[in-house]
């Protein structure tokens, strides 16, 4: 408990009360502007002024000057004092009768309407229901009447309003609107003088101890309860606070919100009326009154009189959060909201959050601090700064004046505890990473990514990377020696990539890759390397680096020009011919670049299929002539040029050939090629006789006449037939081979033709397969024949039908008939048909198609006819 | 929470009444701030904005001593819920709540809804003990104990069974002059917890809550046709089709 919420400033002192005179004690006070009435044992009613001024110190000091004092002339003391200041009145309790003095002069005025005598306790309505200005509301209680009276008070006279009886004697009350508060002699109570309801608070020894009415705001009372409760109450009799707690023997109570002072024999305390928590205590004998009149607290001893001046609510909140009493700090800001002007408001609120926050951050309670800074929307450099290098050189944030903290930095916060500092630095990741999320980073996002790369950096976070790879607005210059520090290399790289200088990127991981620089972020960096390569439209860059890639791993560094994704635009396309010439010194490379070209890409250039095909041919008989070579590799390599030579029409044949004629083992190539010359007769002489491979000649006859007509692939057949049945040849006609060929291949012969071919001596079962499929594909083809002819037929027929039905009946004309268009008879057999079938003159049709207008006038007069 | 608590307005109250010592502040605390700890009697009544959904439910501690039971019906007046605790150890407690406190709900609503809870349920249930240990109970549990716990019997003996809190609920329908068979079913309204363990104390809270819904969006309807709202078109009510219906 230590708020500072008020300060007890005296006003009048002593002497100015009583001057000589001992006995002499206040018995009330009003307070009204500047001006301060006292009333007196004596039944003086002292005027003074107030001055307000403050010290040299800069606190506020009263300074009080007597006006006037004026003997009401009798021997009883003033009980109550109230001023009407619209009136220009004051109106007194004194002996039990009400009587009103001008405020000016103190001097009685003479008033009419009723008399008000045996008055025991009266009260103003501060929230009159009437509407006149010049006129007061006032709650009078007479004695041994259990009753309430409701007076008006204008400038010259009282006029009664209203009674309302009460079901017992009251002691105390207070008005608000319509609603009575009464302190009766055993509870307390609210009555509604308009309606006359009436609803029991609680029950109140108003004997046994001097009951509290205080209305505290529209509709709310503040009452005395048992125990030295201050209960709070409303018009319809409820609670909606809870209560305070002041000791027994309380006085009085006046409430300054958010506060509520009260007075008992030797302190006055002040609560809370948010949290209801004791704020501040002061020592304060023979305290005798105790009264708040327009936002103005005011103690009297019966000697003296002070004030309670406030204390700002910037201070009063400072100082809380000075004692760390975060919570406490913005329940009070908050409530200032109605006091204060909502401009200025939403600064201090804010500030307060950020402040809040940063004592929170201090305790290391970062999800309320965190909580707090969003809310009061900190600039979030003021959390970087604390944290030392973080900020970026160029940087030009300060932090803000007066400081939100007392903090130097990160090492004057942890006293150089590692584990805190590694609590506070993986906070400010989390925060950062949260402010580049939302908007909140607006203006400074440098500062922000920045910090938060460095950070990464320093912690190895794995973020690092994804920082760098998405759109972020990291300082080069002061990041770079930051990552270089932290061993970062390849994040680096990445930053340089990102600020447009791929080349100091690959530098940085060509150093790497090559062991001159440590960072094993990526085990695959050559890859990504020859990746970033493919990728990149500086060529320039390609050209400087392919050099490197290929040296390093001629499979992965081809990758560089393989892997080049195709655009249509001209830039960073690279030329093929420039590609080979460069990898000219990288076999390997240059081979699988041609690969890429000719069997990917499909280029139909019969440069880069010449080469390919040359470079296989050169690889196998490479192997041929080496004896270490096994028959795997070489099957592989003669397969590569097999396929090639196959399904490219474009390599240079004559040079193939004569490249291969040599060899003694490229016959099935050599077949390909002449193939591909369509020198069928060379082709199939090698693969019968040289080759003596008859599935692979019936298979070249097949893949030789793929893309030609039937009559293109019989001849080739029967080419390789003849070549079987050629008695000339050594080894005599190969019977078998033919045999087989013709059963198995019967549809690709002409059978006529190939009886005609074959020795007489031949067994029919032999041919077996053969024939009857040759007869099954003849049967066959002439029933398809017979269908087809069939379903033309009918066609043909179905077609003539409907030619028939469109054309219609026949049409009758007689000399009976008349023309429609004309009504003319028919006179001749030449007509005209209209849609329809309606017989007209030739005539008529010739002249309807003339004159329009005419027919659409005619069509109208026939139509009425019918 | 507290932020809740510094702004906004209570939708709907519920009391908590009971005597001296049964933990009521302790089964509050237990709900709000999900631990248990040693509180001092409390002075007048306190209370705590609770946010349920879209709804701000003020919950009232009040002070179960004697001087203070002048209050009580002031706390209850326009109460949706009243929570009637007592001690499972004491019998006296249970019997007070019929000859004190069950006049105080006068002034509550009249759709009122009456919870019975019987606390303390981990000095003589060996189920609600939950995951605490007995020896700690012993030091800490003391404070709220009327009658001291001799030490070394771990289960004290149970004063009021469930069967005398059903019957004293009928009883409290019977006193409101209300029809058992209208009214919410013992089971769901007669509670036995633990604010020291925890048993039951959120199912209590959030059982009433749910239950208390209905009188919280009537109040709102309530509200919002005391006021005339003059941005939204007025819209005519018809409640009737006929004219002679």
């Amino acid at each position: 408990m230590s708020v500072k919420a008020f300060e007890l400033v005296p006003a009048v002192e002593r002497e100015q009360v009583m001057g000589e005179k001992v006995r002499i004690n206040i018995e009330c006070i009003e307070c009204c502007g500047q001006h301060l009435f006292l009333g007196t044992n004596d039944c003086f009613i002292h005027h003074f002024i107030l001055e307000e001024h403050m010290t040299a110190k800069g606190k506020l000091a009263y300074k009080a000057q007597k006006l006037l004092h004026k003997y009401l002339g009798l021997k009883k003391p003033v009980a109550e004092l109230k001023a009407a200041s619209a009136l220009e009145r004051l109106i007194v309790l004194c002996d039990s009768t009400i009587t009103v003095v001008d405020m000016v002069t103190l001097e009685l005025v003479p008033f009419g309407g009723i008399k008000l005598k045996g008055v025991t306790a009266f009260c103003i309505n501060e929230n009159p229901v009437t509407g006149d200005a010049f006129c007061v509301e006032m709650a009078v209680v007479l004695a041994r009447r259990r009753a309430v009276q409701i007076c008006t008070v204008h400038e010259d006279r009282v006029d009664m309003l209203k009674e309302v009886t009460t079901p017992e004697q009251p002691c105390a009350l207070s008005l608000d609107g319509y609603n009575i508060c009464l302190a009766l002699s055993t509870q307390y109570m609210i009555l509604n003088y308009s309606t006359g309801a009436s609803q029991d608070l609680f029950p109140y020894d108003c004997e046994e101890r001097k009951p509290i009415v205080k209305r505290i705001g529209r509709e709310e009372f503040l009452l005395a309860g048992p125990g030295g409760l201050g209960m709070f109450a409303n018009a319809e009799g409820i609670s909606q606070r809870a209560p305070v707690s002041w000791s027994e023997s309380v006085i009085a109570a006046a409430v300054c919100f958010p506060y509520v002072v009260a007075l008992d024999e030797s302190f006055v305390t002040v609560h809370s009326m948010l949290d209801q928590q004791l704020k501040q205590t002061l020592s304060f004998r023979d305290g005798h009154l105790l009264q708040d009149f327009e936002g103005k607290v005011v103690l009297a001893s019966s000697k003296a009189v002070y004030i309670l001046v406030p204390l700002p609510l910037e201070r009063q909140i400072q100082d809380l959060l000075a004692s760390h009493r975060v919570e406490e700090a913005l329940t009070l800001t908050e409530a200032a909201q109605r006091n204060i002007p909502k401009e200025k408001y939403q600064i201090l609120h804010k500030r307060i959050l950020q402040q809040a926050g940063f004592i929170q951050f201090g305790q290391l309670q970062f999800l309320e601090a965190k909580e707090h800074f969003r809310k009061g929307q900190l600039d979030v450099r003021e959390l970087i700064s604390l944290y030392p290098l973080l900020l970026p050189a160029s940087s030009s944030f300060t932090r803000c004046h007066p400081p939100l903290h007392e903090f130097a930095d990160l090492n004057h916060l942890t006293q150089g505890d590692q584990e805190k500092v590694q609590r506070f630095k993986c906070f400010l990741i989390s925060y950062l990473h949260e402010v580049r999320s939302s908007d909140s980073a607006n203006g400074f996002r440098e500062d922000v990514d920045t910090a938060l790369l460095k950070l990464y950096a320093e912690t190895g976070h794995e973020s690092l990377l994804d920082l760098l790879a998405s759109d972020n607005a990291c300082l080069l210059a002061d990041s770079a020696p930051w990552l270089e520090k932290h061993h970062k290399y390849y994040a680096l790289g990445l930053l340089y990539h990102y600020n447009g200088q791929d080349s100091a990127a690959l530098q940085m991981w060509v150093k790497i890759v090559n062991g001159d620089l440590q960072d094993s972020t990526r085990p695959d960096l050559f890859e990504y390397v020859v990746d970033f390569l493919s990728f990149c439209s500086n060529l320039d860059l390609v050209w400087r680096h392919a050099d490197w890639a290929l040296q390093k791993d001629q499979k992965i560094g081809v990758q560089i020009f393989t892997k080049r994704p195709i655009s249509e635009e001209k830039m960073g396309q690279l030329n093929p011919n420039d590609v080979i010439a460069y990898l000219e010194k990288h076999s390997q490379a240059l081979l699988l670049y041609l690969e890429h070209l000719v069997l990917e890409k499909k280029l139909q250039k019969e440069k880069y299929h010449t080469h390919l095909a040359v470079l296989y041919t050169d690889k196998v008989l490479g192997l041929i002539s080496r004896p270490s070579a096994n028959e795997e590799q070489l099957s592989a390599a003669r397969q590569k040029l097999q396929r090639l030579l196959k399904e490219s029409n474009l390599c240079r044949v004559q040079l193939l050939l004569g490249k291969i004629q040599d060899s003694e083992l490229l016959l099935l190539e050599r077949a390909t090629l002449h193939g591909k010359l369509e020198e069928h007769d060379k082709a199939l002489h090698i693969l019968v006789h040289q080759l003596k491979d008859s599935p692979a000649a019936e298979e070249y006859c097949s893949w030789a006449s793929a893309s030609q007509d039937r009559s293109y692939r019989q001849k080739l057949f029967h080419q390789l037939l003849s070549v079987y049945l050629d008695p000339d040849l050594p080894g005599g006609a190969q019977t078998i081979a033919a045999v087989d060929l013709l059963n198995r291949h019967a549809e690709d012969f002409d059978a006529v033709h190939v009886l005609k071919l074959l020795p007489e001596e031949w067994s029919l079962p032999l041919l077996r397969p053969f024939l009857c499929g040759a007869l099954r594909a003849s049967v066959h083809a002439r029933c398809t024949s017979q269908v087809a002819v069939g379903l033309a037929r009918a066609q043909n027929l179905q077609l003539q039908h409907d030619r028939l039905k469109y054309r219609g009946g026949p049409i009758l004309v007689s000399e009976k008939k008349g023309c429609q268009l004309c009504h003319n008879t028919f006179s001749e057999p030449d007509c005209a048909c209209l849609p329809g079938g309606t017989p007209v003159h030739i005539h008529c049709v010739a002249k309807k198609a003339l004159d329009l207008p005419k027919r659409q006038h005619e069509n109208a007069h026939r139509s009425n006819h019918t | 929470m507290p932020q809740a608590s510094r702004t906004k307005k209570p939708d709907v109250k519920v009391v908590i009444l009971g005597d001296m010592n049964v933990g009521k502040t302790s089964l509050l605390h237990r709900y709000t701030e999900r631990k248990f700890k040693d509180t001092i009697s409390t002075v007048g009544g306190a209370f705590f904005l609770k946010q349920w959904g879209p709804y701000n439910i003020s919950i009232w501690d009040t002070a179960g001593r004697e001087q203070f039971h002048g209050l009580g019906s002031m706390y209850c007046r326009g109460a949706a819920a009243v929570i009637l605790t007592y001690d499972v150890t004491n019998w006296q407690s249970l019997a007070e709540l019929e000859n004190r406190f069950l006049s105080l709900t006068d002034t509550a609503n009249t759709d009122c809804i009456f919870a019975i809870v019987g606390n303390k349920a981990d000095l003589t249930d060996t189920l609600a003990h939950g995951p605490d240990t007995e020896s700690e109970r012993g030091d800490e549990a003391q404070p709220e104990v009327p009658c001291p716990t001799p030490p070394g019997t771990p289960l004290q003996h149970k004063q009021v069974s469930r069967e005398d809190a059903v019957a004293l609920y009928a009883r409290v329908l019977r006193y409101k002059g209300l029809e058992e068979k209208a009214c919410l079913p013992a089971e769901t309204v007669c509670f036995e917890t633990s604010a020291k363990t925890g048993y039951n104390v959120d199912v209590l809270f959030e059982t009433l809550f749910d239950l208390v819904l209905p009188s919280i969006l009537k109040k709102r309807s309530e509200g919002e046709s005391s006021t005339v709202d003059l941005e939204t078109p007025m819209e005519v009510k018809r409640t009737k089709a006929g004219c002679c219906a």
